[in-house]
């Protein structure tokens, strides 16, 4: 295994990070496809099972193939450690119900996937959990929305897909302050745009479904535990035995010794392996897709038919200067457009020949979908007004191909509106 | 010195005292940077290994949160 204690940069991390010489010399991570492992004798289970020896047991609750992609992405992170669930909405429930219990609060950012939104909003809700929705730009109301009920501060990088960039370290000061964690979820980002380590987030979600598998081959999702946030606190009385024992790992203890185990959203270790392979080539997709998107927003931008555009690349971007000092000079591969109406948007979806109609981001071919039709079809008129979900919205998930090909097939269709 | 090490006896051949970082590599723990260690029943603080040494008649724990799980 390469050793991290040297500085190498991240498009190196992505490739030798965490990765251990496989069997009869193997490159690739071996995909280990057994439920359950044997042991010789009763005593090393019983070490094992005690936490006095490490092993695998049954692979809902840990895997090598899986195990070996939790290292890699708790290193691209920059975190402490990491835990692979069989989807993103898993990572997310996974992790919110390690920390909230029956009568607390979460503070939410308003501009949520549906998937998060309903989860907090209807499911989590009806085990007495409370999602106080906010503005995530606006740091007022978030420091107005925490109270003494409040033990999560939850918020996206970039929202999906309303395309929101809060103020990342901002938001983390005043959770600090609040003496509660802050909750990142990345998917639109990745550690590409920046780390959870760098945005200074106690812990990162993703769905490892997009960007990071990149080929739309798997389903998976991804805890990091960035090991910063002190848990020994009245307000985390549930993680007492957990920080007694593990310190600065109560977190992650918490997670994989019970809830992890408890909801089995474990990932299969075939999709553990595809994962891995699209680890590899993070960086290189996705400084196509930044470049692709930031192109084919210029260009949407200049067309008659087109009302609006939001990418924070823009430079007339309300987000663009929070974004560019949070990320740089890159700006992720999803953007939003309007045309004049629900008709036109999906005139335009039916007219594209190359860009695919599906409900997934982080594809390396170029998506479109009609959100308030599909993704956000559930939720009533105030919830897409809080979600920017307009019926002449059309959410792009731009892809790593040809950008002239990409263009000409977005041009060709606004043509035909 | 002799330890009880997770229950069992050990021999660390001619020391009488090491701190836990380097009983650590004595003992050739796996995965160091995530074990928990129990010295006589307390938990030590990570930021105390250096600090603290064992002696001869110690009972250690090495304890994972990944037990039963991961590798």
């Amino acid at each position: 295994m390469v050793d991290i204690s040297r500085t190498y940069s991240f498009e190196t991390l992505l490739i030798h990070g965490g990765l251990e010489p496989g069997p009869a010399g193997a490159t690739t991570v071996p995909i280990v496809q057994s439920s359950s492992f044997a042991h010789a004798t009763a005593e090393e289970l019983e070490d094992i099972f005690r936490g006095r020896k490490i092993g695998q047991v049954y692979t809902r609750v840990g895997n090598p193939t899986t195990e070996s992609l939790e290292k890699r992405l708790a290193i691209l992170e920059g975190g402490q450690s990491a835990i692979a669930t069989a989807s993103g909405m898993a990572a997310i429930t996974t992790a919110v119900m390690a920390i909230v219990r029956t009568g607390d609060e979460i503070l939410s950012s308003s501009s949520l996937f549906g998937g998060t939104f309903s989860l907090f909003r209807d499911t989590l809700s009806s085990y007495g959990i409370t999602a106080r929705f906010v503005d995530p730009t606006d740091l007022a109301a978030v420091k107005e929305g925490i109270n003494d009920k409040t033990r999560l501060i939850f918020l996206e990088t970039i929202g999906n897909p309303k395309m929101d960039v809060p103020d990342i370290p901002a938001v983390a000061q005043l959770a600090r302050e609040g003496g509660v964690p802050l909750m990142v979820d990345a998917t639109v980002t990745t550690p590409y745009l920046a780390t959870g380590k760098a945005l200074g987030a106690d812990i990162v979600v993703h769905s490892t479904s997009k960007f990071i598998n990149g080929t739309g081959s798997a389903i998976g999702g991804a805890i990091v535990d960035m090991g910063r946030f002190n848990w020994q606190s009245p307000k985390f009385p549930h993680f007492e035995q957990f920080f007694k024992k593990y310190r600065g790992f109560a977190f992650t203890a918490r997670v994989r010794k019970l809830i992890h185990k408890d909801f089995g959203a474990c990932p299969a270790p075939m999709n553990s392996f595809l994962l891995s392979e699209g680890i590899e080539t993070l960086a290189l997709r996705m400084e196509r897709h930044c470049s692709n998107a930031l192109q084919l927003a210029r260009f949407l931008q200049g067309q008659p038919q087109v009302a609006w555009v939001n990418y924070p690349g823009l430079t007339d971007n309300a987000y663009h200067q929070v974004a560019k000092r949070l990320y740089g000079d890159k700006f992720g591969g999803v953007l939003t457009f309007g045309l004049a109406d629900k008709t036109a948007a999906f005139r335009f979806i039916n007219g594209v020949k190359l860009a695919r109609n599906l409900a997934n981001i982080g594809d390396a071919k170029t998506l479109v979908i009609h959100p308030a039709s599909t993704i956000c079809a559930d939720f009533g008129p105030e919830e897409k007004r809080l979600m920017g979900v307009g019926e002449e919205l059309i959410r792009v998930s731009t892809g790593i191909e040809n950008i002239n090909d990409i263009i000409e097939d977005f041009r060709l269709s606004l043509e035909q509106l | 010195m002799n330890l009880t090490v997770n229950g069992k006896g050990a021999i660390v051949e001619g020391k009488d005292s090491l701190d836990v970082n380097a009983l650590l590599v004595e003992l050739k723990v796996e995965q160091p940077d995530y074990v928990t260690v129990e010295l006589n029943g307390d938990i030590l603080e990570r930021e105390n290994f250096a600090q603290t040494l064992v002696k001869d008649g110690d009972t250690v724990e090495f304890l994972y949160f990944m037990g039963g799980g991961s590798r």
